[in-house]
């Protein structure tokens, strides 16, 4: 009985299966037919502890005629309690994969069932033109408002990747419907385009009954940059590493594992042990100065701006660190199809050693001192809750779901590379609020301390590189998973021909994290909703305003950057005062 | 009050650059350094490029070999540096690349001497590289011979060695057939 097959003969049971597929040795993926697609994978995700990471739309009417989904399950158990959860050798990745005929180009949706596949199936019709029947929110999400309708850019055959379709005029460009909550007495507050704390384009709207959040949408994706068209039409394996790395400007050797894992291990390729440690460190290192990034602007967000140049100043001894270890502050730029390019020397590593110490030294102190401080402790506490229901619901991921009491970390259920050899633990606090997912950030540092020194301790010998055996088999496709600062990266692959892939779907952290950012703004203050989108480590490409809107005088005011973030650091002078 | 004291004991934590040098790591990938003395012009480095940073071309007339190397493009990854065989590239610990107004100062060329074709005089690769391998092949330790033999065809192109290797082979059927 291999990993799996329990949950496979469960589903056939109940559902036809076509067809079962097995990729490594934790990877199955099932076909059935697509009116049956619902219920398997409410089957999977609800009745036997699965969580949604990932749906593929693909189109292969080149290979078979058909269009295809892939809704990729993370078998680990539901965690609602502590005994919820699936035996380590039980836990794998189930793919539900189905066909979708090329002339009708509709499935059952899957999200009356599951919640979590909303956003999946918003982006499978912008990207594919695929209709999920009786999705509840068929709005656009990834293509900008103005793009030509009936042009879905990932078909391959919709259109070359350099082209660029006529741009609007501004004033003739559609409005985005955003959900707005009906009643009298709500003000609708849009926060964007560019975000308080990370700087990014994003649009927020915030709907308020006075100055509590009732309800919020958002609209993002305003730095969509096309980079899975872009690998599958122009990128070899050799600059595939590469670009994944440029996915986002914090977490990107993330990206880059999770891209070259995939594509290595579907042709089953084994990487050096040396290399798997070192993989295993660079991520660790990254982790140290996101999250370090991250409690810092938690910290300035709410003002308290010496604790954010305290963490700085920590921060810039983990950049050292990696400049240290791969040459170079942010982008290693060492990862391709069989290993790593740069190896670490022996004095390298007892330098790190050092660093490692003063980095734990001043980081206990400084959090100490945060700790220690009630106003800073006090405006965390008890905001931002993301409920556990709503949490198991949509499929968070990262410290954002670990804060609620969920020990989902991708290290300790589908370990990778180095993993299974090293001891750590999986922070978890349960007060769901800013506090606990802070905590659980400062408890991570202190775990990927003593993993990156477990690693140089236990740092094998050998080799950093294999050649990657000129093997890429067209059609074969795998997962590529690992724990980002924000939560897991799950990338997938399917290898083309030329030495090109096929299809390349990327699915960051953070893409599973904003469907529930929705009911997490419920019930808080103005003043917090900067501070509660800065907990969940956004990375999307972030806002200048935020538009306010009463809902007693259906009145609207657009706040701008500075004075949104004047008022959650000072919480004096109200923006909506003089509405 | 804590947070106060430490920046108390830690003291100044910045570095007071531009007015002091910033002191990189050993092992810092910094932007690529040409050295055009060295250079062969063997295009391994625009071949290996993963962001098509660097590129080599022949200039319009055909008269010479052209390395040009554009910094806005490049992400330092240092595979130019890896597969370099005579090391005329290598990363330095250069990492300010500001440029004022011209974004073609990011530029840096090389301009190379082509070496053209015995047969067909067209300008196939360039003389330093038919150099380099002749002293190459001269450390294998032939014979003049061995060596003559070897580099008979070492100044035409490939097109012209594809032709006369066509010609000869059907002189060969040609005999068998008689």
């Amino acid at each position: 009985m291999k990993k799996g097959d329990n949950f496979i003969n469960k589903v056939k049971e109940k559902i036809t299966v076509h067809d079962i597929e097995r990729q490594t040795e934790d990877q199955v993926t099932i076909t059935v037919d697509r009116n049956d697609l619902p219920e398997a994978v409410r089957m999977l995700y609800y009745d036997m502890g699965g969580w949604l990471s990932n749906m593929i739309p693909n189109d292969e009417r080149q290979l078979n005629g058909n269009f295809a989904l892939y809704y990729v399950i993370s078998m680990e158990g539901g965690k609602m309690t502590p005994e919820d959860e699936l035996p380590q050798e039980q836990k794998c990745w189930i793919t539900v994969k189905t066909y979708i005929p090329a002339n009708d180009p509709t499935f059952p949706s899957v999200t009356c069932k599951v919640p979590a596949a909303v956003w999946y199936e918003r982006e499978a019709f912008d990207m594919f033109g695929l209709k999920a029947v009786g999705l509840p929110d068929p709005r656009r999400l990834v293509l900008s408002d103005d793009w030509p309708e009936g042009l879905h850019p990932l078909r391959k055959d919709a259109m070359d990747y350099r082209h660029r379709p006529d741009a609007v005029d501004h004033q003739d460009e559609p409005d985005y419907k955003f959900l707005e909550p009906s009643g009298s007495g709500v003000v609708d507050v849009p926060l964007g385009p560019l975000h308080i704390t990370s700087d990014e384009p994003g649009h927020f709207r915030l709907y308020c009954d006075g100055d509590t959040i009732i309800d919020a949408d958002f609209r993002l994706f305003y730095q969509h940059r096309g980079m899975e068209k872009l690998a599958e039409n122009r990128m070899n394996y050799d600059q595939m590493g590469y670009l994944a790395e440029r996915v986002c400007g914090i977490c990107g050797y993330a990206h880059a594992i999770a891209c070259i894992e995939a594509a290595e291990r579907a042709v089953g390729i084994e990487v050096p042990l040396r290399a798997q440690a070192m993989r295993v460190i660079c991520l660790e290192i990254e982790r140290l100065h996101s999250h370090l990034l991250n409690i810092g602007l938690a910290c300035e967000v709410t003002g308290n701006i010496n604790a954010f140049m305290h963490i700085f100043r920590i921060r810039e001894f983990t950049m050292e660190l990696a400049q240290l270890v791969t040459g170079g502050r942010k982008t290693y730029g060492n990862v391709v199809m069989g290993g790593l390019r740069r190896d670490m020397s022996s004095a390298e590593i007892k330098k790190s050693l050092d660093l490692l110490v003063t980095i734990e030294q001043q980081l206990i102190e400084v959090w100490d001192a945060v700790m220690d401080d009630k106003a800073q402790v006090g405006r965390w506490k008890g905001v931002g809750i993301l409920d556990r229901q709503v949490a198991r619901d949509f499929s968070p991921v990262g410290p954002n779901v670990r804060g609620s009491g969920f020990a989902r970390d991708s290290r300790h259920d589908h370990p990778y590379d180095f993993i299974d050899q090293l001891e750590f633990n999986v922070a978890v606090e349960n007060g769901c609020d800013v506090y606990s997912r802070e905590n659980v950030r400062y408890k991570e540092l202190l775990e990927s301390i003593s993993i990156i020194r477990q690693c140089f301790e236990m740092m094998p010998g050998g080799q950093t590189i294999i050649k990657p055996q000129t093997m890429i088999k067209p059609g074969a496709f795998a997962i590529g998973n690992d724990e980002a600062p924000r939560g897991e990266n799950v990338h997938w692959i399917m290898h083309g021909n030329a030495q090109k892939v096929y299809r390349w779907r990327c699915r960051a952290a953070t893409y599973n994290n904003w469907s529930s950012l929705r009911y997490q703004f419920r019930g808080n203050t103005i003043a917090d909703a900067a501070l509660i989108v800065c907990s969940l480590d956004p990375c999307y490409s972030c806002t200048e305003r935020v538009t306010v809107v009463d809902i007693n005088s259906q009145k609207s005011k657009v706040l701008t950057h500075k004075d949104l973030k004047r008022y959650s650091q000072t919480l004096k002078n109200h923006p909506l005062k003089n509405m | 009050m804590k947070l106060l004291d430490m920046t108390r004991k830690y003291g100044n934590a910045t570095y007071n650059y531009p007015f002091e040098p910033y002191k990189v790591p050993e092992g810092f990938r910094g932007k690529p350094a040409y050295d055009y003395e060295k250079c062969i012009g063997c295009t391994a480095c625009a071949v290996a490029c993963p962001s098509n940073a660097i590129n080599v071309k022949l200039n319009e007339d055909k008269s010479k070999l052209v390395w040009e190397f554009n910094c806005a493009r490049c992400i330092f990854c240092g595979r130019c540096d890896e597969v370099c065989p005579t090391n005329a590239v290598l990363l330095s610990d250069e990492f300010e690349m500001a440029v004022r107004f011209d974004k073609d100062n990011l530029k840096e060329r090389g301009e190379l001497d082509v070496e053209c074709c015995q047969k067909c005089k067209n300008p196939f690769t360039t003389s330093k590289l038919i150099s380099y391998d002749i002293e190459r092949l001269k450390k294998a330790g032939w014979d003049e011979a061995t060596l003559a033999e070897k580099t008979k065809y070492i100044r035409t192109c490939p097109e012209c060695k594809k032709n006369i290797a066509v010609e000869n082979s059907t002189q060969y059927f040609v005999r068998k057939r008689k």
